[in-house]
């Protein structure tokens, strides 16, 4: 029976290599949620010699911790989820009980998707989605002022970061506006096409268009088929050879400006979402990269998230690369769909090589090094994978991410390091028990001994696509075992 | 009839999923997994340059789970080769012959670690 057994594993495991055209999509955010939101720190595993807490639980779309100069934990809530979910940007302060205090509130322009402190303030990625991104300073008292305002962010990913390099600049990341540069269908139904049909991606320097056009049948406007080309607005097609000229600030890129104000530097483009920024032990600068997904005009079939050391003045391949593979390709296309047609009639670069590659779909999104041999792992990054957003973003035969995992930059090997216990994985809402939901960012503490993760909450998937839950948000931390916090 | 069918089927099903078992490996739930063998660490950087995205540590994910399920290294290096459905053949020139051989050791040492 056994054997029997062992042989049909076998079988199975070539079927389900020729069937995933068939099989539906398993993501992790595939299931249904009830309040309230169960925490319970035992429901998480993690390696020998460690342990875990919760610290605070009830946040809203918590997206970043950063700790002031008393060491003490504040959380930015980026007061806008997918699924088009506006609520208060704030920043709070954790007290030692787990209360949370206000310290500032933003307007109607999240999401804040990250936070940082410098000498004496704190500094705030403001996403942008409805007036265009900005870099926020913000006091302990709470006073606000942006030091960088209008960035290209009113699309389908923000401005995200950021993070203070040793050079004492202020780094952050601006996510592109769409999957693969091309608007289309599937921005509609993020939300944003239909307020801003004039948005699209700007390139950093000049690019040389294929003059690629894709052509769909009008989801906001009510023409029979509209026409877009790469790098233009919604329903402006491109002609071979056409330039479009770059400019900065610019989509897909990292950029570097004074902490104190002034214009934005380039430092480097061709990302597609830059979300998670850090500076290893040695400095040189990292980033998260989120990947193409497999939707609207110019869909991507099977390219992981990147983690890059970052190099200055390249371009990083987006949208016509992963990492040093061109996109036009049989294995890039969906299942029975085309090979994506390159954008660009010249790579302005090879892109440099990704130091890892992690699950497609996983959303690797804030990362931090270790930095300090009482907790182990120094020079290793670890990264919150976020979790999968199947089917929206791809079909998916199991949950990908939802976990934090630690990676060598130096090799690409990536190795778990907290995930919830089961024989599966995936979210606790779909998984059950009250372990991680959603790890959006993590942040060693200033003595380096304590990892904090903040877990953003649920978010399922339904039939219309993301459907976040207030209030469901944890600031979790993974200590070692017999240290104190 | 129906019924003998139906039954059978469940049986197979069941007896499949038996026999595969859990694919999950990470540290946090089976320990650490010994990197003593060069070929194992070898084979374990090739693995995530070129099988982690869709097999994240094996596990399923765009693709399906492959270190709980008992296939000859033979038939590993057949699929890794001509590819299958939706998965991608991979040249030489992207994986190479040794490369390939110790990514076969990895996902053998990955099935037995769990």
């Amino acid at each position: 029976m056994r054997g029997f057994g062992v042989l049909s594993c076998a079988a199975l495991a070539l079927l389900l290599c020729g069937c995933y055209g068939v099989l539906p999509s398993q993501g992790g955010g595939q299931t249904d949620f009830r309040q309230p939101r169960l925490v319970r720190p035992a429901d998480v595993a993690v390696p020998a010699g460690y342990r875990v807490e919760a610290v605070a639980a009830g946040l809203t779309y918590p997206t970043s911790v950063a700790f002031d100069e008393a060491g003490r934990a504040h959380v930015a809530e980026a007061g806008y989820s997918y699924g088009e979910d506006w609520t208060t940007p704030r920043l709070l302060r954790v007290e030692p009980d787990g209360r949370l205090t206000p310290i500032a509130a933003g307007g109607r322009n999240g999401p804040w998707t990250g936070v940082a402190f410098h000498r004496g303030a704190f500094y705030v990625a403001e996403g942008g989605e409805l007036e265009g991104g900005r870099i926020l300073r913000i006091l302990p008292g709470g006073g606000m002022q942006p030091i960088v305002e209008g960035l290209p962010s009113r699309g389908d990913h923000h401005t995200n970061g950021p993070a203070i390099g040793p050079d004492g600049w202020l780094y952050f990341g601006q996510g592109t506006a769409t999957n693969s540069g091309i608007v289309g269908r599937d921005n509609a139904d993020m939300g944003w096409l239909e307020r801003f049909p004039d948005v699209s991606d700007t390139p950093c320097r000049d690019v040389t268009l294929t003059g690629a056009n894709f052509t769909l049948a009008d989801p906001i406007g009510g023409r029979d088929t509209v026409t877009t080309g790469a790098f233009l607005p919604f329903g402006i097609p491109a002609t071979p050879g056409q330039v479009v000229r770059g400019r900065v600030p610019c989509s897909g890129a990292v950029m570097r400006m004074r902490p104190e104000g002034g214009r934005p530097e380039l430092v480097a483009w061709g990302f597609r979402n830059p979300f998670g920024l850090a500076f290893a032990p040695d400095g040189r600068l990292y980033v998260t990269d989120n990947s193409y997904d497999e939707r609207g005009s110019r869909p991507v079939f099977g390219t992981g998230d990147l983690l890059w050391a970052v190099t200055p003045g390249a371009w990083h391949g987006w949208p016509d690369y992963h990492g040093q593979d061109p996109l036009d390709q049989r294995r890039f296309a969906p299942v029975g769909g085309p090979v994506p047609p390159r954008l660009l009639a010249q790579p302005p670069d090879l892109p440099p090589r990704p130091a890892a590659l992690f699950g497609v779909h996983a959303s690797a999104n804030g990362l931090d090094f270790s930095r300090n041999t009482a907790f182990g792992h120094v020079g290793e990054a670890f990264v919150a994978e976020f979790g999968d957003m199947a089917a929206q973003t791809g079909k998916l035969l199991a949950p990908v991410g939802f976990k934090v995992v630690r990676v060598d930059p130096a090799t690409g090997v990536i190795e778990d390091f907290a995930v919830n216990r089961g024989a599966e994985n995936g979210p606790a809402s779909l998984v059950g028990g009250g372990g991680l939901e959603r790890p959006i960012a993590v942040r060693f503490d200033p003595a380096g001994t304590a990892l904090y993760i903040v877990d953003f909450g649920v978010m399922t998937m339904g039939p219309h696509g993301p459907e976040p839950r207030p209030g469901t948000g944890v600031l979790w931390r993974i200590l070692r075992a017999g240290a104190s916090p | 009839m129906m019924r003998l069918l139906a039954g059978g089927a469940a049986v197979l099903l069941l007896a499949t999923l038996a026999a595969c078992g859990s694919a999950r490996r990470g540290e946090p739930l089976v320990g650490p997994m010994p990197m003593a063998e060069p070929r194992l660490a070898n084979g374990q950087i090739a693995f995530m340059a070129n099988c982690h995205q869709c097999h994240p540590k094996g596990e399923a994910g765009l693709g399906p789970a492959i270190n709980n399920k008992p296939l000859p290294g033979f038939l590993m290096k057949l699929q890794v080769r001509e590819g299958f459905g939706a998965m991608p053949a991979f040249s030489p020139a992207e994986i190479s012959e040794s490369e390939l051989d110790d990514i076969v050791v990895y996902l053998q040492a990955l099935r037995h670690g769990g």
